[in-house]
């Protein structure tokens, strides 16, 4: 039981000198003075925060893997397969209060894998314990400069906007055919008759169809924002969230009007071209315009400290603090599909719980505890340096890697890593 | 009729031309920077090296502080803002950018702060400054008056320098102090070949040591013989006497422990005075020996991923307080080229994680005028000092804090950037979804 | 499997008839290496016949290429070849569940001029599952030799290449002059890797992942047309023949088991995630963290072959360099050293969480065998385990366990005579018999101190690699020559490659020569990343035989240099 907190719920306000019970990692009671049952531990939070854990996203820590960029379309791979519980990324991101994450495929190809969704269940060597049971299915998309370099330097489609366009319509009007023959063949009443080709990667598109997959694609320009609606209206898809949208706010009323979401960063910019013309004002603006907006970090570091990049809502543009908490708990609930279980602090929920000392929104907040499902994960009194669950017993001890920005931002791949380049004569 | 009408609609258009106090402009007016005088009232006024005045006013006359006090007397010709409930601090200072010598990352055309070869010290960042880099106004309109703007890559790739965030061409915003780079060879990050030993790591350190070495004592012998007639004319040689002499300052980028270790011995050896240790992630782990050696160090970013996988997770967020504590000088940098208006987080993530707010003020501010050698232009707010200061509502560390007014070199900024222009344009679009929706359809045949 | 599949005894028969017409057409051998005779006694020695049984003072007759009789008082036949056993042990010879001994890596597949990546032909990407790897066997391999000295008589021998190389067979490492003489069954596996394309679909292990789902569902309802149709073909289209697809058929009804080359502990689960997914036989080799895991793959019935590779063991400091380390580099140490003893204590886990395991070479040096194993044993591995390991568990494994695994009767004559109880230090193998033929192991003299291979470092080794060298390996572009320089500089090994298509010189970085092995790495410019390649291998006299490894794009390809003359 987390007693006398000043306890941030995000859905029902700010309750103060508030007690908090969990039990079989669920939140059993929210009040005042609550009596703990016998024998459980009682962490005393006077003077502390208490907020929901921080949701990520966008995320590409965890994985083995971020990018099958072979093909443009690749809806057949799937994240779930390649999650890697050893990263030290991860107990990081719990010490910055962070309790789940959207582990993504890249943003080399058009239609790109499924992602999973994960909660940070650091300590495991086994994969399946990382993931989010029942979370939705959801699946990455990527518009603009990514995807349009990969096919330049290879010389295929898609090379330009349009080709994106192109290669999605193209794929669903596959898919839809794809559909077409199974539906036949399974109303075929024949004893004898055969099987079509079986197709993971159209099977995966026709799930989108559906409506059986939540879609978050990775865009930046408002035109190709505002294309993607089209061509999914086109399609009946509906379940949409915009990933980075530096110019969504460009095309705000239109987002809104379709129901899709945004997930953005809260301040980066001028990496490429496609986020030259950004503001910092884009969630803000999202926002008010009535889009449900989170915040991500898409890095491994920026991941940690995910509280104070909400905050910068409030400089840039005014939001309450329960909207800049919103966007990085109940808004990327909601574009996950987890907001039942997620998001907020109300009983009955999973109790992913992050403790702080001082306001989270403030910069001097400091991450003290983090639960998932009620377990202790993180505890920065009781810290221990060397987190890493394996060693390598051949590798030296003072193994060095000096800090890079981009190594951490996987989406901001600027160079295309070309096989052939490699062994080219052409220099 | 003309000539009234004329007059009215004249009128109208001034009264529309009246600038706007608050962000963003209307129509298309262009926000321009004024100078003169201003005297800033009813602030707290933070001077940094004079202690805290809790109700005082600032007085800027032609680019310099006039006087800074609780009971300063106003000239009537002062353009007076009233600063009520507001804070007043020195411009924030960013010793470690690529400000104005990037505008797009990833498009090679748009970089300019890395040159071909490895020996390249006469480089110099200030020419290739874009004083209308869009990234400067979003800079400056958060509280970041001044940066070092530096070279990169190879082992000298340049010559940086210190600049003013405001001025049309690099001359008006050099801000009065230039240093060279160097970065020293690096045992970090031995890559996938698993057997790579410390002793071979040591070894490729050594080899690449020579190399430098070799450059300092052609800049040694040419500081000897410079000007005794028979002398080849080597500009990346030269570029290094003032080094040698003692008359500009050697920023040395070093990160890993044991690399510290031998950049500190090195700069023993050869002797030069004015050094500066820059990067430095694993000061922490010898801060004692670079207290020792009185080396100065910019320290940053703040907000970064621990060298080691065995490291605790905040190692980078308490490195500047170890190393303050230890006795060391510390300033903080972002390391960063569009997003330097995020210096004031760095600096409050080191105070929250041991530096406290005091010293972390200084490193982005005195500190950091000291060791970029232009303390006795900015950094503090001291009579005689150039007026760059910002007001700000509340803690500049704080994120939801507001910064109000900017002042660099005396002139008093717009407070207009690309982003706030768009966020002006796009809060309320006009037209939202529907573009037109007449009564009348429109007639077709 | 089944033992007497037709493909069996058409390779025993095949066998017995190339030995007759052998006997038929030539007696004349001017090499003096022919046997007089295939029936041999090996008399009072102790036979170990099984883990934990030990017969004293035995005898072993073997006939025509079999176990003919094991006991004590036996009759030796007149025409057998006498060995006397006194104080040596026979053991059942070992059975190396994955391995490459025997193959050769083949030629790369040539790029196609118009490759579509996300659509390479199969061969490109590596998927030929309907290949064997008898066709990469080369005869000549010092491999085969290398693993009989080792002890081993039979070896699952796998192909090269990337995610489907294609069936591996199980060989006699016999001294033979053709591959068919030392087939012993072919086809008992599919093999697959976590390898991808080079530049092309799949790329890496997700396209693999979902390549395989891919491939084995369309073989299920490929199955079931081809049987419709076989069974009666009246109103059903005609199957498209699809070499692919054929391969994957005996796999889907659980006939063949699927071998996975998986080194860690992630791969592992992600073999048996793919396995649980779509139900094929699996069985993982190549193993090195499996600590873990032991639980699982006992509940999932999985197969394993643990590697034989151990990772060196961490230096403990000592003394004065003790003292000087701080208390975290201490811990760090500690922790090393802790994860050392894991990867040396996982047989002994897997033994005690009840895992039925055999052993793979596929990543071992060979003549580091018996020392980890040595490891392995002084970290809890228990003897008889061990050699259950080595012997009747790989055999049962891979379904030969009726012909072979122990010394018994009627079983396959394949034999190890060690001079000592195999699992001592010093013990030294005396004889292999493989398949019904003897060989004859050299004892090794004790090494005299600084003979031997060159160290790194030393003057006399270092003369070995020093110098010019006139390099040329394939690339997907073509062949790539050049020069290799490489100097001693006060002991410190460096050097740079030239390379003929007029790009510059690149640094050799790391470089090591250490028992005849050269390593290096360099780095090239991949579309604006730099590219690390790892170039390693032996050099004999004046021919270094290495491989350029990529691991960024999981791609490998030989090299061969020749010291330039007047070096």
């Amino acid at each position: 039981m987390i007693k006398n907190a000043t306890v941030l719920t995000v859905t029902k306000g700010t309750l103060t000198n508030t007690d908090v019970l969990v039990s079989g990692g669920k939140i059993s009671r929210i009040g005042k003075g609550l009596n703990a049952p016998n024998g459980v531990q009682e962490i005393d939070a006077t003077g502390k925060f208490l907020m929901p854990g921080i949701i990520d996203a966008h995320s590409h820590i965890a994985l083995s893997a971020v990018n099958e960029g072979t093909s443009q379309v690749t809806s057949e791979v799937q994240m779930g397969d390649v999650i890697d519980p050893f990263d030290v990324s991860i107990y990081r991101a719990l010490a910055g209060g962070v309790t789940s994450t959207h582990a993504l495929h890249g943003s080399a190809n058009v239609i790109g894998g499924e992602s999973e969704t994960l909660k940070l269940r650091y300590g495991s060597t086994n994969p399946e314990d990382l993931k989010f049971e029942n979370a939705p299915r959801t699946i990455k998309f990527a518009l603009g400069e990514n995807p349009t370099r990969g096919g330049r330097s290879r010389g295929i489609q898609p090379s330009s906007r349009m080709g994106v366009e192109a290669m999605l319509r193209n794929s669903f009007t596959d898919a839809q055919a794809y559909r077409a023959k199974w539906n036949a063949y399974k109303a075929d009443k024949n004893p004898r008759k055969i099987a079509p080709e079986y197709d993971l990667r159209m099977e995966t598109l026709v799930d989108i169809l559906e409506g059986r997959v939540l879609v978050h694609c990775h865009s930046y320009r408002a035109d190709e924002i505002y294309m993607l609606m089209k061509v999914f209206a086109d399609f009946g898809i509906t379940k949409l969230t915009y990933q980075h949208a530096n110019e969504a706010y460009k095309v705000a009323p239109e987002l809104a009007e379709f129901g899709a979401m945004a997930s953005v960063f809260a301040d980066w910019w001028a990496y490429k071209l496609e986020v030259y013309y950004s503001t910092a004002y884009n969630a803000t603006i999202l926002t008010r315009n009535g889009v449900t907006t989170s915040i991500n970090s898409d890095s491994g570091e920026l991941i940690r400290h995910l509280f104070h990049e909400a905050a910068k809502t409030q400089k840039y543009g005014d939001l309450t603090d329960e909207e800049a908490l919103s966007l990085i708990t109940l808004n990327p609930a909601k574009q996950l599909g987890i907001e039942n279980r997620v998001g907020s602090i109300e009983v009955g929920k999973d109790a992913d719980l992050a403790l702080f000392e001082g306001h989270p929104l403030s910069v001097y907040a400091i991450p003290v505890m983090t639960f998932v499902d009620g377990v202790k994960y993180f505890d920065r009194a009781n810290d221990i340096k060397d987190q890493r669950i394996y060693v390598n017993p051949e590798q030296a001890v003072e193994n060095v890697t000096i800090f890079n920005r981009e190594d951490q931002h996987r989406c901001m791949d600027t160079e295309v890593v070309s096989f052939e380049a490699l062994f080219s004569n052409n220099k | 009729m003309k000539g009234a009408m004329k007059r009215v609609f004249q009128l109208i258009i001034i009264a529309i031309m009246v600038p706007l106090l608050s962000f963003g402009q209307e129509d298309d007016q262009v926000m321009k920077a004024r100078g003169g005088k201003f005297a800033l009232t009813n602030a707290k006024i933070y001077t940094v090296t004079n202690g805290i005045i809790e109700n005082g006013t600032l007085l800027i006359n032609n680019g310099i502080i006039e006087a800074v006090g609780a009971n300063v007397k106003i000239p009537a010709d002062a353009e007076v803002i009233d600063c009520k409930g507001k804070e007043i601090y020195p411009g924030m200072i960013d010793s470690g950018t690529k400000l104005g010598l990037s505008e797009i990352e990833s498009i090679a055309e748009a970089n300019d702060f890395s040159e071909s070869g490895d020996l390249t010290p006469q480089m110099q960042a200030l020419s290739a400054v874009n004083p209308n880099s869009v990234s400067i106004p979003v800079t400056r309109v958060s509280g970041v008056t001044t940066v070092w703007t530096a070279p990169a890559g190879g082992v000298l790739p340049g010559t940086a320098a210190t600049i003013n965030l405001f001025g049309y061409t690099p001359d008006q915003m050099f801000a009065g102090s230039k240093g060279i780079i160097m970065n020293f060879p690096s045992s970090g990050g031995g890559g996938r070949f698993r057997r790579r030993s410390p002793e071979e790591q040591a070894k490729a350190v050594e080899r690449a040591l020579k190399t430098v070495n070799d450059a300092w004592d052609k800049a040694e012998l040419y500081a000897k013989i410079e000007g005794s007639g028979d002398v080849r004319d080597y500009p990346e040689i030269e570029a290094l006497v003032p080094v040698v002499k003692g008359s500009m300052a050697l920023f040395i980028e070093v990160n890993a422990a044991k690399d510290i270790l031998t950049a500190l011995e090195w700069i023993k050896k050869r002797g030069y005075k004015n050094v500066v240790l820059t990067g430095v992630a694993e000061g922490w782990r010898v801060a004692d020996k670079i207290a020792e050696a009185k080396v100065p160090v910019v320290a940053g970013p703040v907000q970064a991923i621990p060298t080691r996988d065995s490291d605790a997770y905040d190692a980078a967020y308490a490195n500047p307080a170890i190393m303050h504590k230890a006795g060391v000088k510390v300033a903080i940098r972002t390391g960063d080229t569009e997003n330097v208006r995020n210096l004031p987080y760095h600096a409050g993530f080191a105070a929250a994680y041991g530096m406290g707010k005091e010293e972390a003020l200084k490193a982005i501010t005195i500190n950091a005028a000291q060791i970029l050698g232009v303390s006795d232009q900015i950094g503090s707010i001291e009579v005689g000092k150039k007026a760059n200061v910002f007001v700000s509502t509340g803690d500049p560390f704080e994120t939801a804090t507001k910064i109000t007014n900017v002042f660099i070199d005396g002139y008093l900024i717009p407070m207009t950037s690309q982003q706030i222009r768009l966020y002006d344009e796009f809060l309320n679009r006009t037209p939202g979804v529907k573009k037109n929706d007449p009564a009348i359809q429109i007639k077709k045949k | 499997m089944k033992l007497l599949s037709i493909k069996t005894i058409r390779a025993v028969f095949l066998l017995l008839i190339s030995v007759a017409s052998l006997s038929v057409k030539a007696q004349s051998d001017p090499t003096g290496q022919s046997a007089v005779t295939r029936t041999f006694a090996i008399t009072n020695a102790t036979v170990v016949q099984a883990p934990g049984k030990e017969i004293k003072e035995a005898t072993v007759v073997i006939k025509n290429g079999l176990i003919e009789a094991v006991g004590t008082n036996l009759t030796i036949p007149n025409n057998a070849q006498v060995i006397d056993g006194k104080g040596m042990y026979v053991y059942s010879a070992f059975i190396d569940g994955l391995a490459y001994t025997g193959s050769k890596r083949p030629e790369n597949v040539a790029r196609p001029n118009n490759l579509f990546s996300p659509d390479p032909p199969n061969d490109y990407a590596g998927i030929t599952p309907e290949n064997s790897v008898l066709a990469q066997i080369d005869i000549s391999s010092s491999t085969i030799g290398n693993m009989r000295k080792e002890g081993f008589a039979i070896s699952h021998t796998v192909p090269y290449g990337r995610m489907l190389p294609g069936s591996g067979a199980l060989i006699l490492l016999g001294d033979k002059s053709h591959a068919d003489e030392i087939m012993l069954m072919n086809d008992v596996s599919m093999f697959t890797q976590f390898a991808g394309a080079p530049g092309a679909y799949p790329g890496n292990v997700l396209g693999i992942m979902a390549k395989w789902r891919n491939l084995y569902r369309n073989a299920e309802n490929n199955k079931k047309h081809y049987d419709a149709y076989t069974e009666n073909p009246s109103g059903i289209e005609r199957p498209e023949r699809d070499r692919v697809t054929e391969a994957f058929f005996p796999v889907v009804t659980k006939q063949r088991p699927v071998v996975f080359d998986v080194a860690g502990v992630l791969e592992v689960q992600r073999a048996m995630s793919l396995q649980k997914d779509l139900g094929f036989k699996l069985i993982v080799g190549n193993v090195q963290q499996a600590w873990d895991i032991a639980p699982m793959l006992k509940n999932n019935g999985t197969g394993v072959f643990l590697s034989l590779d151990m990772p060196d063991m961490p230096k403990e400091a000592k003394g004065k360099d003790l003292e000087a380390m701080t208390e975290e580099t201490k811990q760090l140490e500690a922790r090393k050293m802790e994860f050392w003893k894991k990867y040396a204590s996982q047989a002994a886990v897997l033994s005690a969480a009840g895992v039925k395991f055999g052993f793979s070479s596929l990543d071992a040096t060979g003549n580091k065998i018996k020392a980890n194993l040595m490891t392995m044993i002084e970290n809890g591995l228990n003897e008889s385990d061990a050699l259950a390991a080595l012997t009747i568990n790989a055999a049962s494994l891979l379904g030969i366990d009726k012909i072979a695994g122990t010394v018994e009767k009627g079983k396959t004559a394949n034999l190890m005579v060690s001079n000592a109880p195999f699992f001592t230090k010093d013990a030294q193998i005396r004889y292999m018999f493989v398949d019904g033929d003897k060989y004859d192991l050299e004892i090794k003299e004790k090494k005299e101190a600084g003979k031997g291979n060159a160290s790194e470092g030393s003057a006399a080794g270092a003369a070995a690699v020093v110098g010019s060298w006139t390099y040329s390996f394939e690339t997907p572009q073509g062949e790539t020559t050049g020069k290799m320089i490489i100097k001693n500089e006060g002991g410190t090994l460096t050097g740079s490659m030239t390379s003929g298509d007029g790009s510059g010189d690149v640094d050799m970085q790391d470089v090591t020569f250490v028992n005849g092995v050269l390593t290096f790495s360099i780095s090239r410019d991949g579309g604006g990343q730099s590219i690390e390649l790892v170039i390693s291998g032996t050099v004999t006299g004046k021919t270094y035989n290495a491989e350029v490894t990529v691991s960024a794009f999981n791609f490998s390809t030989p090299l061969t240099a020749t010291k330039d003359d007047g070096q």
